[in-house]
């Protein structure tokens, strides 16, 4: 700092000043070839400005002196108002899927999916969507630290060259690298350089949601590692068990796409069956035919005697009854039938689901086997080496890359009690979290968005990440780090992922590169098909007997923060979680037979306990769990989250990773959970609203579930504008996961409330997604409806403003005019699909978010307005301009929801065109309007939703 | 009849004395009156140089609670509406329930006063400055209470038809647009109507005041009023006029108000009965708030002579009459929603009658429809702290009404995922109360200033009645 404490006249003087320039050089790499460059001045001085303020004269009371020019010669390709779009990928535990990231003047705004990606299909999931709000988090590292004091770049240098030291003088003895998956070509090549030229160092991959299982279970059915490519479009009849594979299985927005494909039989030749076995309620188990609940010792029996009656053809007693159908099913659709087994079932499950799937003819068929995408080890037993290793005191050198395990490890591990036996270590990561308080050195780490890397999909192709934006503070490349380990002047990001793709490219390396950069995907990398063949004994893989314990705890990723990494993130916090409809919470699922028995209502604090450990956590009862389990969502609780998350909720971590039997008891005491969910859990007209059939019903009668003739009118009133704007949405094809109601909240800049303004119901979601349950509570069928403004013809709301501040426009639209608005709130109360929201408070003012993150064409509204969906108006507004440029009609507009929809459950466009899609949908004989008595005419209808359970006079065979 | 003698005793107790028991066969103006008298006790209470001291201890109560009400409001526009307990699907809460509630309140003076003028009714002449007293700072408080309600009050005035820069005019096919006309209309016009009548008096307290400032104050207030045969020729066709003006506007400001509800398509609104429903409530909350307050204020300063058991018997009746009224508008909700058959109207009738909230409900028929049944008695509408009883009761429970009607309509509404729940918040109380206050500050300026009871109309009510037989 004493370097710039003098006094200087202008920033052109101070860009002479070497001492200066080093300095700036050094923290800003782009700076040194700016400066080179005489034209590039401009750009140099930017680096300088932004240089001073990290050197701490920015926050000085006097201004510079001199004058400052704006930049008035605007990078060529930016053109003020447009947007422009970069390709990327969001990776999530290793696995890579393509996004497409919208900039404006330079700043990213929102996420979107990229069509050319096989993960993606131009869908996104939560995780993708909410990466936006992660990168502008306020609360990231910003600052190297030592032992929580701050540091600086040439400090870490210095100590990493003692480091590098001692670590080649012991061969890499005592050195460890902690990371999560990796399927980074350029991450695995440089970590094979380091343990090549380090021979004892060690490199564990662990995450906390484990999907050691499924690797597993592939090594003991084909005798080497191979990864599952699914192709439900081409299966007729699906068994899930326990299965993840429309939620979180890698690939899961291609699988969801493709079964969505066959799940409306409007437009499928023959409706997919699906049957699904689990012990709680899955997004699979949502949408399937048949859904069963079976506790572990009865999954058990389940998987038992599906291997024994489709490999031995023989019959098992024990099983429930059904068991029998789904294998008669099964093998009567040879070469159509898919068994998939989610990550929490034992490796041997998995291996006899192979042998299963290999003899139903699924191979080559429904699935597809490749050479393993990640890099194949076994995580829980690495990490419990890592932990004894660093008890015993043999590790001397430990570097964790964005990995969390002092919050994430088993509990029974005691990670965070080893750590403090290890003299050096070091915690690169983009927020700071309990083990960056916990360890030696904390390094902010560059965001995906700001840096160069790569990674690869659930099918092996590779997605070159380029950095969305200039760093926002002072972070460190994951690749830059790796190699600080090996050289003290490592190349930069950009450097090492080319260099990695320069072999791989061969020749055409430019011009590959720029192709890859610009589809977002590098074509001709996914793997290829794995030669493997059934190992003879992977039938006979018995799965261990469950433990007889009365109560079995399950630890599930909480569906939006996951591992907890996402906890600091509040679009997710205040997602309301698919089934529970909870928020910013995460209370122990248990069966309602329990609750009953516990004399359990949602809230009441309940004490989990295993071994002598405990969590007291509130209750929350959930419909179709089996009643010998407790669900314990992992991912909350954290203490060093940020100032979204810390403290949010409960962390179950700890109860993990111990053996003993588990016991739940009722304590006292009750707290409220911020659920966005407030009737009866169990509705008797849920048919009134999400109108649903079984196929054969649908056959006999395809009109029934449509509306019908609209009721009379006395007066009605036509937009004369050249479009008609409107929507379907599909009730087949939506599973509840929530992508567009967070790609809803990106777009349109919709403020989060907090849970307590949850709890006072006064969520601002312009999308919800309404869940209902049908049948008994113990075992309901569940749907989905997602529900956003109708944009009735005959809107109610339109009648009832007393300034007009909600009217219609020419395309048909029901706008809502911000800034007319005073805050009656008529329109609410006469509004019958409650989809206005209210801005009791000033709730984007209050926002922890910098107004460069919001999206500039919607206005932000302030308190006192009403807001609503506005059918993506800035982007209808946009496709109208670009058809007026053109003189053409105006085309294809994509909403915000639709375009995240992994299943394309939304189809939006312009109704007049009888050839548009939504004309087509709207055609379909299951469209149908929602509260259609109340005459509205909405312009969002739906397609009823049609079930294709097993026919009861069907025989075996089909 | 055991506390007859026991308010007898308290009367003797009292500093002002003198009182009696309402009777039965009670003439409209007891006799023994006379012009000059009547005159002088009325002028006396005003002219007083020290206030009594019932009249500061009452004022206490009242200045806190405007003062909350004060503290309320600066706190409600810095923070916004989300201090009340408003939430997504009862976005209406405490500020339309007070609001009905307040006008309903108001509507009972302007219709004893304007309606019973018409109909040349006698025994008006007692209570119409009371009524109307009560009609202007009740509508005042009901006033004051759709502009807090909105969510940028500051912008309430672009309700009002203007030429603007904007070229836009409010939208004429929201009922709360009419709504907002209705209670200007009305307001404005109920203040009018008092001050026309309280002029003559003022000219006569002018006449009266011995202090120059009073003289001053007065003399300014009666508008140059000297009781010449052209002014009051002037004076009677303006009343009247006026008074033709106000009685339709009772109906029509609660029609209006029921329209509010009723325009709307949401469920347990949406019913053509609602705007006669409004007018039934308004009249009996209307009736039972004047009854609360004639009957201390007949104590306090002995107005034993003019307000009489025939005013007692009266008040009563009418206060029957329209809990009837009412009961049969409950009875028409009940039938008409399980007529129709709407399932969403259904669901929240029976969550009303017997959901969480239904204790509610049940006191809201309790004490606007059962008790007052007592008031067929010929007795007990002599009965004065019975009386008093059910007016409270009624005026809590025209409150639940209005709570019924807005917060459990809006919890049950069409599509179950939009069901929620209301809680007040402390500042819903604040507003509530702090109008209370405000009332009482105004009802008890005005009885010390001004006078109490129209002393010209009654003037005319002395000279007639030898004609009329004094024993009537």
């Amino acid at each position: 700092m004493s370097s710039l404490s003098h006094q200087w006249r202008s920033l052109e003087q101070l860009a002479e000043d070497p001492d200066f320039v080093t300095r700036a050089v050094q923290e800003f790499p782009g700076l040194a070839e700016a400066l080179a460059s005489p034209h590039d001045r401009r750009r140099a001085l930017k680096l300088m400005a932004a240089a001073i303020t990290m050197a701490g004269l920015g926050g000085c009371d006097w201004a510079p002196e001199g004058t400052l020019i704006s930049a008035v010669r605007a990078p060529s390709n930016i053109v003020p108002g447009l947007p422009n779009f970069y390709a990327s990928a969001n990776v999530l535990d290793g696995y890579a899927t393509g996004v497409v990231v919208k900039h404006q003047m330079g700043r990213p705004i929102k996420v979107e999916g990229n069509p050319r990606h096989p993960a993606s299909l131009g869908a996104t999931d939560v995780f993708a969507q909410a990466q936006l709000l992660d990168f502008y988090d306020p609360d990231r590292a910003w600052a190297i630290t030592v032992h929580g004091s701050p540091s600086d770049q040439s400090d870490l240098r210095t100590e990493l060259a003692a480091q590098r030291a001692k670590i080649a003088e012991s061969r890499g003895n005592g050195f460890r690298i902690l990371t999560g998956a990796i399927t980074s070509p350029t991450l695995t090549r440089q970590l094979d350089a380091l343990l090549a030229i380090y021979p004892e160092a060690r490199w564990i991959q662990w995450q906390a949601i484990s999907r050691d299982n499924v690797a597993k279970g592939a090594v003991l059915a084909y005798g080497k590692p191979v990864e599952l490519v699914l192709k439900l479009d081409a299966a007729d009849v699906i068994f899930a068990i326990d299965s993840d594979l429309l939620s979180s299985a890698p690939g899961h927005l291609r699988f969801a796409r493709d079964f969505a494909s066959r799940r409306n039989p409007t437009r499928t030749q023959k409706m997919s069956r699906v049957y699904a076995v689990e012990p709680t309620p899955t997004l699979s188990g949502s949408v399937a035919d048949h859904r069963f609940i079976a506790g572990p010792d009865e999954l058990h029996m389940v998987v038992m005697a599906l291997a024994a009656g489709i490999l031995e053809g023989s019959a098992l007693s024990g099983p429930p009854d059904w068991v029998g159908q789904v294998i008669a099913d099964l093998t009567a659709n040879h070469g159509r039938a898919l068994v998939h087994v989610g990550p929490d079932q034992p490796p041997e499950t998995h291996a006899l689901v192979h042998a299963i799937n290999e003899k139903l003819g699924a191979r080559g068929n429904t699935l597809e086997l490749i050479a393993p995408v990640a890099y194949p080890v076994e995580q829980a037993e690495e990490l419990a080496d890592l932990v004894k290793d660093m008890r015993t005191g043999k590790v001397s050198t430990l570097l964790i890359m964005d990995s969390n395990p002092a919050y994430a490890a088993p509990g029974g591990l005691s990670f965070a009690a080893a750590l403090k036996r290890v003299d050096f270590s070091l915690t690169l990561t983009v927020l700071p979290n309990e083990t960056s308080q916990a360890t030696t050195w904390a390094v902010p780490m560059a965001h995906p968005w700001e840096t160069w890397s790569d990674g690869r999909a659930f099918d092996g192709t590779a997605t070159i990440l380029q950095p969305q934006a200039l760093p926002l503070y002072d972070p460190v490349s994951i690749h830059t780090m790796l190699a600080l380990f090996t050289e003290p002047a490592p190349a930069a990001a950009l450097d090492a992922v080319q260099a990695t793709w320069k072999t791989r490219m061969g020749e055409d390396f430019e011009q590959g590169w720029r192709h890859a950069l610009a589809s977002g995907v590098v074509p001709g990398t996914a793997n290829s098909k794995s030669d493997v063949t059934l190992r003879p004994d992977a039938g006979r893989q018995t799965p261990p007997e469950p433990a007889n314990h009365p109560l079995t705890i399950l630890f599930r990723p909480d569906p939006h923060l996951w591992d907890g990494r996402y906890a600091n993130n509040a679009w997710l916090q205040e997602l309301p979680r698919p089934l529970t409809k909870l928020t910013w919470d995460n209370p122990l699922l248990v069966a309602p037979e329990r609750a009953e028995q516990l004399k359990l209502r949602n809230g009441d604090m309940i004490c989990l306990s295993v071994g002598d450990a405990s969590v007291t956590a509130p209750a929350w009862i959930m419909p179709g769990q089996a009643a010998d389990c407790v669900v314990a969502l992992l991912g909350f609780g954290e203490q060093h989250a940020g100032t979204v998350g810390s403290g949010a909720g409960f962390d179950f971590y700890p109860l993990a990773g111990r053996a003993g039997a588990p016991s739940l008891q009722k304590v006292s005491g009750h707290v409220v959970l911020a659920c966005t969910d407030h009737h009866n859990l169990i509705f008797d007209e849920t048919r009134e609203y999400v109108r649903h059939a079984t196929l054969a019903e649908y056959n006999k009668n395809p009109q029934a579930l449509a509306t019908g003739k609209p009721e009379p009118h006395l007066y009605r009133w036509k937009p004369k504008g050249p479009a008609a704007w409107a929507m379907s949405v599909d009730l087949n094809a939506c599973i509840g996961c929530n992508a567009c109601v967070v790609a809803c909240q990106a777009e349109n800049n919709i403020p989060v409330v907090g849970k307590e303004e949850v709890i006072r119901e006064r969520e601002m979601h312009w999308l919800r997604i309404d869940r209902y349950y049908e049948g008994s509570p113990i075992d309901p069928d569940s749907y989905f409806q997602p529900v956003l403004c109708m944009h009735c013809e005959e809107a109610p709301c339109e009648t009832v403003c007393p300034v007009g501040a909600t009217v219609h426009d020419s395309e048909g639209i029901n706008v809502m005019v911000y800034n007319r608005c005073i805050g009656t709130r008529f329109c609410s109360n006469n509004c019958p699909y409650k989809v206005r929201r209210f801005n009791y408070f000033a709730f984007s003012h209050e926002e922890q978010r910098p107004p460069e993150a919001r999206n500039p064409d919607v206005t932000v509204r302030g308190r006192g307005v009403m807001e609503k969906c506005s059918f993506c108006l800035q982007r209808i507004a946009e496709a109208r301009i670009a058809a007026d440029r053109e003189n053409r009609p105006v085309g294809e507009v994509r909403t915000a929801c639709q375009a995240a929809c992994p299943t394309q459950a939304f189809t939006f466009g312009n109704m007049a065109d009888p050839d548009s899609e939504v004309a087509k949908r709207k055609r379909s004989l299951l469209d149908y309007a929602l509260l259609a008595d109340q005459n509205t005419r909405p312009r969002v209808t739906y397609e009823a939703r049609i079930r294709n359970p097993k026919p009861p006079n069907e025989g075996n065979g089909g | 009849m055991t506390d007859i003698p026991a308010s007898n005793a308290r009367h003797r107790e009292s500093p002002i004395g003198g009182s009696r028991p309402p009777l039965l066969r009670d003439p409209v103006v007891l006799p023994g009156s006379s012009i000059g008298s009547m005159t002088d006790q009325i002028c006396a209470i005003t002219l007083r140089e020290r206030a009594f001291l019932w009249w500061w201890i009452a004022m206490i109560p009242a200045m806190v609670l405007t003062g909350m009400l004060v503290a309320a409001i600066l706190y409600l526009f810095y923070a916004g509406v989300g201090i009340w307990g408003i939430d997504w699907p009862v976005v209406w809460g405490f500020a339309i329930i007070n609001y009905v509630w307040w006008i309903a309140i108001a509507s009972g003076g302007t219709f004893i006063s304007a309606l019973f003028f018409l109909t040349k009714v006698e025994w008006r002449t007692s209570l119409n400055r009371i009524a109307e007293t009560m009609t202007v700072f009740a509508a005042a408080c009901a006033g004051i209470y759709p502009i807090l309600h909105l969510g940028r009050p500051w912008l309430f005035y672009w309700l009002f038809p203007f030429p603007n820069t904007m070229t836009l005019w409010p939208q004429f096919r929201s009922p709360l647009l009419w709504d907002f006309f209705a209670i200007f209309t009305y307001v404005a016009s109920s203040i009018l109507f008092w001050y026309l009548g309280l002029i003559p008096d003022l000219a006569t307290m002018r006449d009266r005041a011995e202090a120059r400032r009073k003289q001053i104050l007065y003399g300014v207030m009666a508008l140059g009023f000297r009781g010449s045969d052209r002014q009051w020729r002037h004076y009677h066709v303006t009343y009247g006029v006026l008074a033709a003006i106000m009685a339709p506007l009772v109906i029509s400001v609660h029609s209006i108000v029921g329209l509010d509800f009723a325009g709307a398509a949401t469920v347990g609104w949406h019913s053509t009965e609602f705007p006669p429903f409004f007018v039934f409530g308004a009249l009996l909350s209307g009736f039972a708030m004047v009854l609360l307050l004639v009957i201390p204020l007949r104590h306090l300063l002995s107005l034993e002579d003019f307000i009489t058991g025939r005013h007692f018997d009266i008040l009563c009746k009418m206060l029957l009459v329209s809990s009837l009224c009412l009961a049969y508008a409950y009875m028409m909700d009940a039938f008409t929603i399980f007529y129709g058959g709407d399932y969403a109207d259904r669901t929240q009738f029976s969550g009303k009658i017997s959901g969480s909230y239904a204790v509610v409900y049940w006191v809201t028929i309790l004490l606007n429809v059962v008790l007052p049944q007592l008031m067929w008695f010929r007795r007990l509408r002599l009965n004065q702290t019975l009386i008093m009883l059910v007016c409270f009761g009624v005026i809590v429970g025209m409150w639940c009404e209005r709570y019924t009607i807005v917060v459990m309509s809006l919890r049950r509404t069409h599509l179950a995922s939009a069901w929620g729940d209301f809680h007040a918040t402390f500042w819903d109380w604040a507003t509530l109360f702090g109008t209370v206050g405000l009332f009482g500050l105004g009802i008890l300026l005005c009885v010390r200033f001004l006078p109490v009871i129209s002393m010209f109309e009654m003037r005319g009510l002395l000279q007639r009645r030898p004609r009329e037989g004094e024993n009537r």
